[in-house]
């Protein structure tokens, strides 16, 4: 599974570095999030990513990232693997 | 008073203390303004009216500088971004109060504090950066005199940090021009009172935050239930969509209802804009949506109504960045009677740019752009600039001027009421302002916005207590219609309005996302349901619309009647608006009617709880809300009545 963001439509609201922290650690924290953002308000570049300590939000139906993204810029996708 | 818990979550805990003129920083706990209020101005105002003696004026070392993060900043609660900057407002002499969105807020609470009160005046031009409890006054020298733009970027490089948030002045406040604002992350300004003026007063010229902490929940669960429960409202609520477009593309409609109820044309000439001006200006292919490149949000906001500007062609081609709303439309175009949208977007990106309100800067100078079109003013003292309606380039070459302190600029700069004294010739009644403070705001077609601007505590701005187009008592807007014409039933709207917006600053809540925008967004029940979750504690509706939210007004008011002579008398719509009528549209022939605004102005007194006759404060009435020691001060002043 991995979380994609689509940049048209993020607004930059940072909602998903919360949510994530609050996964994290039940507090608001975003230094203990999965999720960076970062933009620069004058040339309009919008900066995300997201770093291995994602765990998809185990035991949520969905990744709250997801859920809770009103603006409809992630998406969770299915990665399928070969193994040998 | 209430008797409730100790506050177990979502503050930072710490309110930073700075006294510029010693140097000297500490720290003391939020709890101690906890007890009377939720957070924010709030606390701001309580500071205030508890450490500033009457004496004291804006300019003076002794006016604080209060930055006051709403308690629900930092948490998920929707919209919860919001920052109000407090200090001597330096047009009325009274409160002063600016609110502001962006991360800052919720940046200085990942750094432990929610609060910051700056006292005293640096000798030289210095900055603060705030990294968790590493406090720091540095030297300014190497951003004193940028614009907010080439501020920004100098302290990310010199930082080396791009997760840094700046809170900074322009040259606008170095130089102490009145209506400059203090602008946060280049486009979001608390604009309103002169803070940034303030600011630069004291030789500030930014704040400087990073953050590494976290904000703890009382009832973690029950909190995220809460927000789950928001976040459907908002995704239901129908303006959501409208605003995540910028609701600015509302007016890409000639026929659109704001065109016809909101605008103050020529300087309050008239009320109506005429139709080609709406669409040369509006047009979505090349008009100002046309310069929108996209949409941004505030901190932890489901709405996001920023739209992200860049000019594509003209003499102003290249300059782009965040913000442009309505206040532009009305402001910087229909004030004017400028419709070109290049030079409307340019203007307001310079107010940014410079650190200044937009607000003060349409209102001040489409009077000075009357003056000339009356001949009261010529080009002899414009500095050669043809202030002829309709000019974009004079308007963004005045503005410069303005901040920059040049030729006519100086002139202007100590604030349009000294200025209109020093031209003199009857300038005076042109000048559209309310308590000392130019004012943008309609008057004569919606009543209850006209009753809230004229008694705003901070001086002729809307956003205590204007409705969005309801007369109705609660939240029932019918977004766009501002067109309530009636006096009726208008003061329990304003007041309604006024108290949730009370709330909405000492949460940080946003007030689109908060009751004004939308029937759907949060609801009192909400804002209760997140404080007590977030908190731990056992509010109900009741107790936060009649105790916490009221308290909140009258340390205001209260801030006033100490400081100044304000009453009744100053509770008016400037008498251009009582006096002449809309000239032409729908709303032709409107005017303020004193006596039915004065009924208005009754009811409204009477439901805050005040005398009707004087618009003042009583003892009762402040004993209620256990602010005996405030009566009392009032009462030394001979000021208080006894009822």
């Amino acid at each position: 599974m991995k979380i994609i963001r689509n940049n048209n439509l993020c607004y930059a609201c940072k909602t998903c570095q919360l949510v994530c922290s609050f996964h994290h650690t039940k507090t608001f924290w975003p230094d203990q999030s999965s999720i960076s953002l970062s933009r620069n308000p004058q040339n309009g570049i919008i900066k995300w990513c997201i770093d291995s300590t994602c765990d998809g939000c185990l035991n949520e139906v969905e990744p709250l990232c997801v859920k809770y993204c009103i603006y409809g810029a992630l998406q969770e996708v299915k990665e399928e693997r070969e193994y040998d | 008073m209430i008797k409730r818990g100790d506050i177990k979550g979502c503050f930072a805990g710490k309110i930073l203390r700075i006294d510029l003129s010693n140097k000297k920083i500490w720290t003391e706990d939020t709890k101690k303004y906890t007890k009377k209020t939720l957070g924010g101005r709030g606390i701001n105002s309580l500071i205030m009216i508890n450490e500033i003696v009457p004496q004291v004026k804006w300019y003076d070392p002794e006016n604080l500088l209060c930055f006051g993060v709403g308690s629900l900043v930092g948490t998920m609660a929707p919209g919860a971004c919001r920052v109000d900057v407090s200090t001597i407002n330096v047009f009325s002499g009274g409160k002063g109060s600016a609110n502001v969105g962006g991360f800052w807020g919720a940046e200085l609470k990942y750094a432990g504090y929610d609060n910051i009160i700056i006292i005293g005046k640096s000798e030289k031009p210095v900055y603060l950066y705030i990294n968790d409890n590493h406090i720091e006054i540095e030297d300014a020298n190497l951003i004193w005199g940028k614009t907010i733009f080439e501020t920004e970027k100098i302290l990310r490089q010199k930082l080396g940090d791009n997760d840094i948030k700046i809170a900074s002045i322009g040259p606008a406040g170095e130089n102490r021009v009145r209506g400059s604002a203090i602008i946060i992350d280049t486009a979001k300004a608390a604009g309103g009172s002169g803070v940034g003026c303030v600011m630069g007063d004291k030789k500030l010229k930014a704040i400087v935050v990073r953050g590494h902490g976290k904000i703890e929940i009382a009832e973690p669960e029950r909190f995220m239930k809460a927000v789950a429960k928001c976040y459907e409202q908002c995704k239901n609520e129908p303006n959501t969509k409208m605003m995540h477009q910028a609701p600015l593309n509302l007016y890409s409609d000639p026929d659109f209802l704001g065109w016809d109820s909101i605008m103050v044309v020529k300087n309050g000439q008239d009320d109506q804009w005429e139709r080609e001006n709406r669409i040369r200006l509006m047009s979505l292919k090349t008009g100002v949506p046309n310069l929108q490149k996209g949409v941004r949000a505030c901190y932890s906001c489901p709405i996001g109504c920023i739209p992200y500007m860049e000019i594509n062609k003209g003499k102003y081609q290249g300059n782009k960045g965040e913000g442009f709303w309505i206040n532009a439309i009305m402001g910087h175009a229909c004030r004017f009677d400028i419709s070109d949208p290049e030079s409307v977007v340019n203007s307001w990106l310079l107010t940014n740019e410079l650190g200044l309100d937009g607000d003060y800067v349409a209102a001040g100078l489409s009077w000075v752009f009357e003056l000339y079109e009356k001949e009261i003013i010529s080009q002899k003292d414009t500095d050669g600039l043809e202030l002829t309606w309709g000019n974009g380039d004079a308007l963004n070459k005045l503005i410069k001027k303005l901040a920059y302190r040049e030729g006519i600029g100086d002139l202007l700069a100590d604030g349009m009421v000294e200025a209109a004294k020093k031209i003199g010739h009857h300038s005076e009644y042109y000048l559209i302002q309310v308590k000392g403070q130019p004012s943008i705001e309609p008057f004569r077609v919606p009543k209850g916005w006209a009753l809230a601007v004229s008694t705003s505590p901070v001086a002729g701005r809307h956003l205590r207590g204007a409705t969005m187009g309801s007369n109705e008592y609660g939240p029932k807007p019918r977004p766009g219609n501002f067109g309530v014409t009636d006096y009726q039933n208008q003061a329990k709207g304003v007041v309604w309005q006024g108290k949730t917006k009370e709330l909405e600053d000492n949460l940080g809540i946003c007030t689109y996302v908060g009751t004004w925008a939308g029937a759907n967004f949060l609801t009192i029940a909400d804002f209760a349901e997140l404080i007590n979750a977030g908190m731990g504690l056992d509010l109900t509706e009741e107790e936060l619309m009649n105790h916490y939210a009221v308290i909140g007004r009258n340390l205001e008011k209260a801030f006033n009647t100490l400081h100044t002579d304000m009453s009744r008398k100053d509770d008016l719509p400037p008498k251009r608006f009582r006096e002449e009528e809309v000239k032409s549209g729908p709303y032709k022939g409107f005017k303020i009617e004193e006596n039915k605004y004065n009924e208005m102005l009754d009811e409204f007194y009477e439901l805050w709880g005040w005398d009707k006759k004087t618009g003042m404060q009583t003892s009762t009435g402040l004993e209620k809300l256990g602010l005996k020691d405030v009566a009392e001060k009032i009462a030394k002043q001979g000021k208080l009545i006894d009822q």
